[in-house]
């Protein structure tokens, strides 16, 4: 019983900066700034994509699933909020048409946008590495929105082939919650970076003009540089963040 | 993967005669139910799941996605917890090297039974309530119109942009693009299946942000509905049943844990 006051605590806090986040936004105009009638109708367009790429990438069948392109794009161009809200309905939709089992996971998807639509507010889906970085902020994001309800919803071991990861760590002995963190650890980060590249290489041939019509179309300017230079940093960014991965994740989680 | 496929079946029954919101209240107060009050509530709920599929005359429909849709995934779930899940005592037999046990059995059965409810609810809900009649009522009710716009435009743009798709990808093969070899090579036909479905689909917003704009869309009067959805006196204390009996389930979890 300990555990689930506690846990419930956990809950009452986070809903609580939630609230919190949410009247600030809404008293200081913050959020209203995010949903113009371009914004509104960009929505749909870009969950139409999510799951239309979806689809895309079961044709060509590779091991990404690509569902949150449009989060992204919406995320960087109209605002955090705007982000929040199509990653929401993204979810909500899929679950009225494709399987009611994409409900649970609106969170996610809604923190998905949401962090793309603040990397980006603070100048940080600009050029290529920046926007690696994004990708693995979202990815560090999803992963530790995603758990919690993974776990409590789902009991932990889903119907998903990453569950037999999840398997085999909790049969060397790892705690539920160890095992789970670091499968969505592995298998978010490479969806959310190649993710973001696609949605930076989306709004890359977009014309100034088109990206100006919405609320934050300023924060896709894209900074011209060398490159070649700016795929090694991208590079070696991503080797650093995993190497940070492999080593700081498992003494958080105690695994 | 076929998105074109709306749930709902046209029918005449009690719970298609219902207000939309008394249904999603119900799907709130099932899911409440099953996650918030006693471990044995969620197994108990699935007798009444069944009997309201009967009510709502799509028990057709409804065994359809049960079998497609809700037993594989429920199915290899609970294999899978109760195979892998730690912390067990009394273990009943040994599966090669895993052992089950009582306890990870009697956990993935309450896990599993509270998903089963979870995803039939909604399932019910969506089987007898068309988007497009739950999102007016919801609106008429003070949601922000944009919402209703937003979910009804996605039903309609999705075909649209699936039948796009699919002529974008023939046409990028008939050209000799590769998306079948190996995996660089379908890597690389990412970028020319992308591209122009996602521009081609983001030209049309200016002109559609125009369109709607012209139409009052950012309008805040009150507008009026062509469609009414009944909402009869039942409706209202059916509601106030269920939202009493979710406030229940909690409190009495809390008082006697």
């Amino acid at each position: 019983m300990e555990v689930i006051t506690q846990n419930a605590v956990y809950f009452v806090v986070a809903l609580a900066i939630l609230v919190i986040l949410f009247v600030w936004a809404y008293v200081t105009k913050r959020m209203q700034k995010d949903f113009s009638t371009m914004t509104w109708v960009l929505i749909p367009v870009a969950i139409a994509i999510n799951l239309t790429i979806g689809q895309i990438v079961l044709v060509l069948k590779l091991p990404v699933y690509l569902d949150s392109i449009g989060t992204v794009l919406v995320g960087v161009i109209c605002g955090p909020w705007a982000g929040a809200l199509t990653g929401a309905l993204s979810n909500i939709i899929a679950g009225m048409i494709l399987d009611p089992g994409w409900f649970p996971w609106f969170p996610v998807a809604a923190a998905i946008g949401a962090t793309a639509g603040v990397m980006a507010n603070v100048g940080y889906f600009k050029n290529w590495w920046k926007v690696v970085v994004t990708g693995f902020v979202i990815a560090l994001v999803a992963t530790i929105v995603g758990t919690p309800i993974s776990i409590i919803v789902f009991g932990g071991l889903s119907a998903s082939g990453s569950s037999l990861i999840t398997a085999f760590l909790l049969e060397t002995g790892r705690s539920l919650l160890a095992a789970v963190l670091t499968t969505n650890f592995i298998a978010e980060p490479l969806d959310k970076i190649a993710t973001s590249l696609l949605a930076f290489a989306i709004i890359d041939g977009l014309s100034a003009r088109y990206l100006s019509r919405f609320p934050r179309g300023e924060n896709a300017a894209v900074e011209k540089g060398q490159q070649q230079i700016q795929m090694i940093i991208a590079l070696v960014v991503v080797v650093l963040l995993i190497l940070f991965g492999i080593f700081v994740l498992p003494s958080i989680t105690g695994g | 993967m076929n998105l074109d496929r709306s749930f709902f079946v046209p029918a005449r029954s009690f719970l298609h005669s219902l207000n939309p919101l008394t249904k999603l209240t119900l799907v709130f107060a099932m899911i409440a139910l099953a996650f918030f009050s006693f471990p044995w509530m969620a197994p108990v709920l699935i007798l009444p799941v069944f009997v309201m599929g009967f009510i709502g005359k799509v028990q057709k429909q409804y065994s359809n996605v049960i079998a497609k849709l809700i037993l594989p995934t429920v199915g290899f779930m609970f294999v899978m917890q109760s195979l892998f899940l730690p912390d067990g005592k009394t273990i009943i037999f040994t599966f090669i090297i895993f052992d089950v046990s009582l306890e990870t059995v009697r956990t993935a059965f309450l896990t599993v039974s509270r998903i089963f409810v979870m995803i039939s609810s909604f399932t019910l809900l969506l089987l007898t309530t068309h988007p497009s009649e739950l999102m007016s009522d919801l609106t008429r009710r003070g949601l922000p119109g944009q919402f209703a716009y937003v979910i009804i435009s996605t039903l309609q743009i999705l075909p649209q942009m699936q039948a796009k798709a699919q002529t974008i990808i023939a046409a990028q093969r008939s050209r000799g693009l590769d998306t079948q070899s190996s995996f660089g090579k379908r890597i690389g036909a990412l970028v020319p299946l992308v591209g122009p479905l996602v521009f081609g689909s983001l030209v049309e917003v200016e002109e559609r942000a125009i369109a709607i704009e012209a139409r009052g869309f950012t309008s805040t009067r009150v507008k009026t509905s062509l469609h009414e959805i009944p909402d009869s006196g039942l409706d209202k204390i059916l509601r106030w049943g269920l939202i009493l009996l979710i406030i229940a389930s909690i409190v009495s979890r809390v008082l006697v844990t």
